[in-house]
């Protein structure tokens, strides 16, 4: 007979999110339901009627790991709608910006993913905020890669937290030379950290995968050979930046897309038949307590094709650049290889970029009501911002961010794992769960439904 | 360290002067502001500065990143209106790429720059990049439109013709390139001040690394209050340096005791303003900007 177990809050990612699963009498997840308790943000309906200008700001205040991933991808749904196209310099320095959040959110990303893991060789969790070496050195690593990443962000974007300098036609500003050169040092300083740094994660990886057990609250878990493993699909729309339906070849389809609710999603309602009272973080939910799923999944479920799909860095790398491996630490991985490339793609931006080059589009266009969108390849993957402008207003947006995409991938991707290890598996999706908080949800003929839970 | 209710708490007060005629030659007074920025560039100090540089229109400051000593010298002279100075301090630490930074302002300025370094809201990560903080002594200020409607239309000369403007001995002085001078009397000239001048407390900068004006001192000279540790450390490099000539502030006419009577004057007038201010209006009075 199966029990239920509940996850209360997951923690160590950015949001509020719980795992609701289905488990046999092994301690095998049957199936299991990720979801999202985070209050809906409501940042659709808000633009609804604000300037074209005002829009990308606000959605990128939707989180503040990820505000330059929004604010981008906002303000290129605007531009697509509108038909504006932008000076080259002005892209360059929204790619040097978009490597610097990338570089940075993955760096924190392994703050959260390393206590999950072991000291190549021995038993021993890593702890990164211990004072003793090796680990000591590897926090400041990631520290400095950190700060190098947000001050490149700084001095691109006008701010690393909520970027300023982004704006419907371009940036407000191009950079000074001396301020070109301080982000081409620092590139160059962390370019050398992140190849380290890469090398290390990977080892680290590769030495979970390779172990037998994972200790969990005092208990002894097998660690299978396809943990999060699943079938579904991946999606992702460009290897570095993002595409846009102004470009010549778009390389997401808003055709191909479709949302539906929670409720034909999740589980019903049901009852948690055990707890854990030892596992780590205050133990599970108590025995007695009631999940369900369906009603409190703050999310709709977007399909590709029909099916949920994985966005993220593995299927960057899948899609673009033949990666095949599977599994959460496979992800993991895709993530570290993502360092070098993004330091790499910075120094390539500083040697393009055009200091005395206008960075502001001649003519921007009011826009004449037509979708537009923009897909920004986020740290966690593919987000979308769908939107319409009419004479400079908008009139209808919406955000498709990665995490909603992973919320019922990883759920599929649970089954078949020790239910200890679930959160292992949802880390290595690095949710970001606040920002994945939507629910703007149509039905097939693309119509706003009402939805079960606003009723 | 002496501490003055008017004047604030400074080490150390003196009369100097630039040793460097280049400065002298373009400068209000003594030059003391340029030349201290060019040292602290040219030794490292600060990356850049800013300073009130030349706008599009005359005698229309417009803030400038001053990161050469060439720019520093376009930005010389006071200008008698209002260089929002402190705009730039977040974007001279973005697309300027400085990490050090000098800046020259009003006793307002100074205080909106503290301010910002205590509580760094809209200012993530400037406060520990500010190097160097100017002050000016400030009896108040003007907007823009009354430059011109005192230049043009009191002293009857076109902008574009002004060579330097002053206020001193109880006059507002405009000299013009074909030699002419119009003195007007400040009487004329209040009228024209930024009402929100007349509730500051604060007239030689007490929050500066460094403060400077004329007042006190004879022509061509200035007087500078050294306050801050900081202030204290470059002030006497640069006099290692053989940047500035001086004299002990007891030596010279008319001394420091005009800068504190004009202290006490301003910011007793200003204390009264503030506290009509209280009662004006109806049923609730305007705010005390300083509590």
């Amino acid at each position: 007979m199966s029990k239920v177990i509940e996850i209360s809050p997951t923690t160590r990612h950015e949001g509020h999110s719980k795992l609701v699963l289905k488990v046999d009498d092994q301690g095998i997840i049957e199936r299991g339901d990720w979801l999202s308790i985070t209050p809906v943000r409501g940042v659709e309906k808000l633009a609804v009627g604000k300037t074209a200008e005002q829009v990308p700001k606000i959605a990128s205040r939707v989180c503040g790991i990820c505000p330059i991933a929004h604010c981008l991808a906002g303000i290129e749904a605007m531009e697509a709608s509108m038909g504006v196209y932008i000076p080259d310099d002005a892209y360059l320095l929204r790619v040097i910006l978009q490597c610097a959040n990338r570089i940075h959110s993955h760096a924190l990303h392994n703050i959260l993913s390393l206590p999950d893991m072991y000291i190549p060789g021995t038993d021993v969790k890593i702890n990164p905020f211990t004072p003793e070496e090796p680990v000591r050195s590897v926090a400041k690593r990631i520290q400095r890669i950190r700060e190098i990443a947000q001050t490149i962000g700084e001095i691109s974007g006008g701010e690393c937290i909520h970027p300023s300098n982004p704006r419907i036609g371009g940036m407000y500003k191009n950079l000074q030379p001396r301020a070109k050169a301080k982000i081409y040092d620092l590139a160059k300083e962390g370019l050398v950290l992140a190849r380290d740094h890469m090398e290390f994660m990977i080892a680290v990886f590769r030495n979970f995968q390779k172990r037998d057990w994972a200790e969990v609250g005092g208990m002894q878990v097998p660690i299978p050979d396809d943990l999060g493993y699943h079938n579904q699909g991946y999606m992702a729309a460009d290897p570095l930046y993002g595409s846009s339906s102004l470009d010549e070849n778009p390389r997401w389809d808003p055709a191909r897309w479709n949302e539906t609710r929670p409720w034909d999603w999740y589980m019903g309602e049901m009852e948690i038949t055990d707890d854990y009272p030892e596992y780590p973080i205050g133990g599970t939910t108590p025995k007695g307590a009631k999940a369900w799923p369906q009603m409190e999944a703050c999310t709709g479920v977007p399909l590709y094709d029909g099916q949920p799909v994985e966005v993220g860095p593995r299927a960057r790398l899948q899609v673009f650049k033949g990666y095949d491996e599977k599994g959460t630490m496979a992800q993991q991985i895709a993530r570290s290889m993502e360092f070098p490339d993004a330091f790499y793609k910075i120094i390539e931006c500083c040697d393009a970029l055009n200091c005395s080059a206008p960075v502001l589009a001649d003519e921007i266009p009011q826009g004449d009501g037509s979708l537009g969108w923009a897909a920004n390849e986020a740290p966690r993957g593919c987000d979308v911002h769908l939107g319409r402008v009419k004479d400079g207003r908008v009139q209808e947006y919406s955000m498709l961010v990665p995490t909603t995409w992973n919320f019922p991938t990883c759920s599929r991707a649970l089954t078949g794992a020790p239910w200890q290890l679930a959160e292992v598996i949802m880390r290595g999706y690095d949710p970001c769960v606040s920002c994945a908080t939507h629910m703007i949800v149509v039905d097939e003929d693309r119509r706003l439904v009402a939805e079960k839970l606003i009723q | 360290m002496v501490q003055d209710n008017f004047l604030g708490n400074y080490s150390s007060c003196v009369a100097a002067r630039s040793t460097n005629r280049a400065i002298l030659a373009g400068s209000q007074d003594g030059g003391i502001v340029t030349q201290l920025f060019a040292f602290a560039l040219e030794e490292g100090i600060i990356d850049g500065a800013i300073v009130a540089g030349p706008g599009d229109e005359p005698w229309r400051p417009r803030p400038m990143v001053a990161t050469s000593v060439a720019e520093l010298y376009a930005a010389r002279g006071t200008k008698y209106n209002i260089s929002p100075n402190v705009s730039f301090i977040k974007e001279a630490t973005r697309s300027y790429g400085l990490d050090r930074v000098g800046i020259v302002g009003t006793p307002c300025q100074m205080q909106a720059v503290r301010k910002g370094q205590l509580y760094p809201v809209g200012l993530r990560d400037v406060p520990d990049k500010i190097a160097l903080a100017i002050g000016i002594f400030c009896m108040e200020n003007f907007p823009y439109q009354s430059i011109v409607q005192l230049v043009e239309d009191h002293a009857n000369t076109k902008l574009e013709n002004v060579t330097k403007l002053d206020i001193g001995k109880g006059k507002f002085w405009v000299y013009t390139e074909r030699g002419a001078v119009v003195q007007l009397p400040l009487k004329i000239t209040h009228k024209y001040e930024q009402p929100g001048c007349h509730v500051c407390l604060d007239y030689v900068a007490n929050l500066a690394d460094i403060s400077t004006g004329s007042v006190g001192t004879p022509d061509g000279w200035s007087t500078v209050f050294v306050r801050s540790k900081k202030g204290t450390d470059i002030w006497s490099k640069a006099m290692a340096a053989g940047c500035f000539e001086t004299k002990p502030i007891e030596e010279v006419k008319p001394g420091i005791e005009l800068v504190t009577k004009l202290a006490t004057e301003k910011i007793t007038k200003n204390r009264k303003t503030i506290e009509e201010r209280s009662s004006f209006g109806v049923g609730k009075g305007l705010r005390n900007p300083y509590i």
